[in-house]
């Protein structure tokens, strides 16, 4: 809020640097004062509940129910509690089992095949492009009970037991990350240039020895990008995760899920070991956009999914 | 309605031609005809694991889900589904006329549509706000997308808290007189839905607004400041058109967003929701684990996914595959 204040007094300060003046009251596009107010108005829309998420995680729990925003009592208790009565500690270690390979493989994968689409033309390249792009919004709950059928069955049938396990929400994450993180990495495949690629099949260099050495170390942006919104896929479900685990292999935001849906009833709920815990699911996903913010928003308009 | 349907079944049929290919073509890989891409000593064994897990993961159980949907299947039978009754179309009748399925179908589409007419405005606000470079833009650039970052099931812990009897918005509301009543039953549920989705979803729209303001040339600035117009008309008549087609791609993907949401509604206010809020997913995730109705809730999928397939077949037919033909070309 107070940089917006900034913003508007130094617009005036840029006035002296020649040339910038000029520049600045072409591309203008909002006078000083609503520009201000449209910032002030959207950052606290924005940092209002998510400074509340930490002030209730310190806060006691009447404290919560009373309506208070700004905590009376500060106590940091809450975070050591929720790893065992959320269930947090072995919620976040099967996420991060889950959600991380996922996070590898569908990239690994998904460069493999956005390499083919993007380099060599055969029959029915476009519809597959075009498949990538219709998958993404195939809803989860027209998936959910037939994949949930089709994993119990292998389990009467096959003896292989999926249901309850990480595997199945592996083998299901997997899936239903490989058709946008195949899209990111067609969009950025399109954008290398083929000639390192040639010299190196001219050096007698195979398919995979050209997308290993070559293609794989030019376009890790893209690779991590990709990862990266495997990872949010599977960190961010609790459709299929609340499905097809058990307790002892939920992921957190099922651990989060259960518990808040739990506190249902007379006494008052837990809010502060709920905000607390919301608060550790969250950091992860923050600190992954922070940390690559500029290629991820490149993804995000590029296939305009989360 | 069919004939997106169809297409939708079709886009995911043809995903089977895809690990199928590489086997019986491989050996005859001759060149046919030079494009731009190559046809000599195609790799297309490397498309084999990511289609077969597509075919295993998605055709196999979409085709399943339209088979069950003809069956009579409860929590006895789910076991055995394979020798369940057939029911034929009972499912689909059932669906129509005695569940509440049209009334989650127009839940859905009202909702996602309320939501969208806010967060457009606030997408471009936000936007053209940002578009000029000022000292702390970056900063506030990260902020805008907070919520749009946040897990939804992080968004709808919060907000149900938030939204609690008693809790920090209603003593807010109290403080300025305000008695809002309940917000996570009865009616009301309906708008706390739409507050929330707009508050999770409007830096998208945000995202694509200002993909589209960076489009507007420079000239285009020059021209209208030659010509004296005011930031108004400006925005009006000179910027606001470049911003029509992310816009609309915002829209459409909005709206495919929106109507498959489960994870909001279904943290926000718990199963069995409130009738104001048992949207399409949540409907069908109920009917099959809560009712254990397996048949009637295929049946009520395979409805919501015509329902996605008009969006869907806006977005795919506007969207462009290619480069021009020119793969490796321009970005």
């Amino acid at each position: 809020m107070s940089t917006a204040t900034t913003a508007v007094g130094r617009q005036s300060s840029e006035d002296f640097r020649p040339g910038s003046k000029r520049q600045h009251e072409v591309t203008k596009l909002l006078p000083g004062p609503m520009l201000a107010i449209i910032l002030t108005v959207l950052c606290a829309l924005v940092l209002i509940p998510v400074a509340y998420i930490f002030l209730a995680s310190v806060n006691s729990d009447i404290g919560v129910a009373r309506g208070e925003f700004f905590p009376s009592s500060f106590s940091f208790e809450n975070y050591s509690t929720i790893w065992s009565s959320v269930g947090l500690a072995t919620g976040l270690a099967n996420s991060v089992l889950v959600a991380g390979s996922t996070a590898v493989v569908s990239a690994l994968m998904s460069i493999a095949t956005a390499y083919v689409l993007v380099r060599y033309q055969f029959r029915g390249r476009l519809t597959i492009l075009r498949g990538l792009l219709g998958l993404q919004s195939v809803p989860g709950t027209l998936m959910v009970l037939p994949v949930f059928v089709l994993f119990s069955s292998s389990a009467s049938y096959l003896g292989i037991q999926i249901i309850g396990t990480q595997w199945g929400l592996f083998v299901t994450y997997l899936t239903f990350a490989m058709p946008f993180s195949t899209w990111v990495m067609v969009t950025y495949l399109r954008g290398l240039p083929r000639e390192l690629e040639e010299a190196a099949r001219i050096d007698g260099a195979s398919n995979l020895g050209v997308l290993v050495r070559i293609i794989l170390p030019l376009s890790w942006p893209g690779v991590v990008v990709s990862g990266i919104f495997a990872f949010l896929l599977g960190w961010n479900d609790v459709l299929f995760a609340s499905v097809m685990t058990r307790p002892e292999s939920q992921t957190a935001a099922v651990a989060l899920q259960v518990f808040g849906a739990s506190q249902e009833g007379g006494a008052i709920p837990y809010y502060g070991q709920m905000m607390a815990a919301s608060l550790v699911c969250a950091a992860p996903v923050v600190i992954l956009y922070l940390i690559f913010q500029r290629y991820l928003v490149g993804g995000l308009t590029a296939g305009g999914v989360k | 309605m069919s004939t997106d349907s169809l297409t939708a079944g079709k886009s995911t049929r043809r995903k089977s031609s895809r690990a199928a290919k590489p086997d019986p073509q491989s050996p005859d890989n001759a060149p046919r005809r030079r494009k731009g891409l190559s046809e000599r000593n195609r790799p297309l064994w490397m498309l084999i694991p990511g289609g077969l897990l597509m075919v295993i993961i998605i055709v196999v159980p979409l085709l399943l889900g339209i088979f069950m949907s003809g069956l009579d299947l409860d929590q006895y039978s789910l076991r055995q589904w394979v020798s369940a009754p057939f029911i034929g179309v009972q499912n689909f009748v059932e669906a129509l006329t005695a569940s509440p399925l049209l009334h989650a179908i127009w839940l859905s589409v009202s909702y996602s549509l309320l939501a969208m007419v806010v967060t457009i405005p606030l997408g471009i606000a936000g936007a053209v706000a940002t578009q000029n470079a000022f000292k702390g833009r970056a900063v506030i650039r990260s902020i805008f997308l907070v919520p749009y970052v946040l897990p939804s099931f992080v968004v709808a812990t919060v907000w149900r808290t938030m939204f609690q009897p008693g809790s920090v918005i209603d003593s807010a509301l109290h403080s300025v007189g305000i008695d809002p009543g309940l917000w996570l039953n009865g009616p009301q549920s309906y708008w706390t839905l739409i507050l929330v989705q707009i508050w999770a979803s409007w830096p998208f729209v945000y995202l694509l607004a200002l993909s589209g303001l960076q489009s507007v040339d420079h000239e285009v600035h020059e021209a209208s400041a030659l010509d004296g117009a005011l930031w108004w008309n400006k925005l009006r008549y000179v910027v606001f058109p470049y911003l029509k087609g992310p816009l609309s791609l915002a829209f459409l993907i909005g709206m495919l967003h929106h109507i498959n949401n489960f994870t909001l509604p279904f943290v926000l206010f718990g199963v069995p929701a409130p009738s104001d809020v048992e949207l399409l997913p949540i409907l069908t995730y109920v009917t099959s684990f809560q009712s254990f109705r397996f048949g009637l809730s295929a049946a009520m999928a395979f409805i919501s996914l015509i329902l996605i397939a008009i969006p869907l077949f806006v977005y795919l037919r506007a969207v462009k595959l290619d480069d021009a033909e020119t793969p490796g070309g321009k970005k």
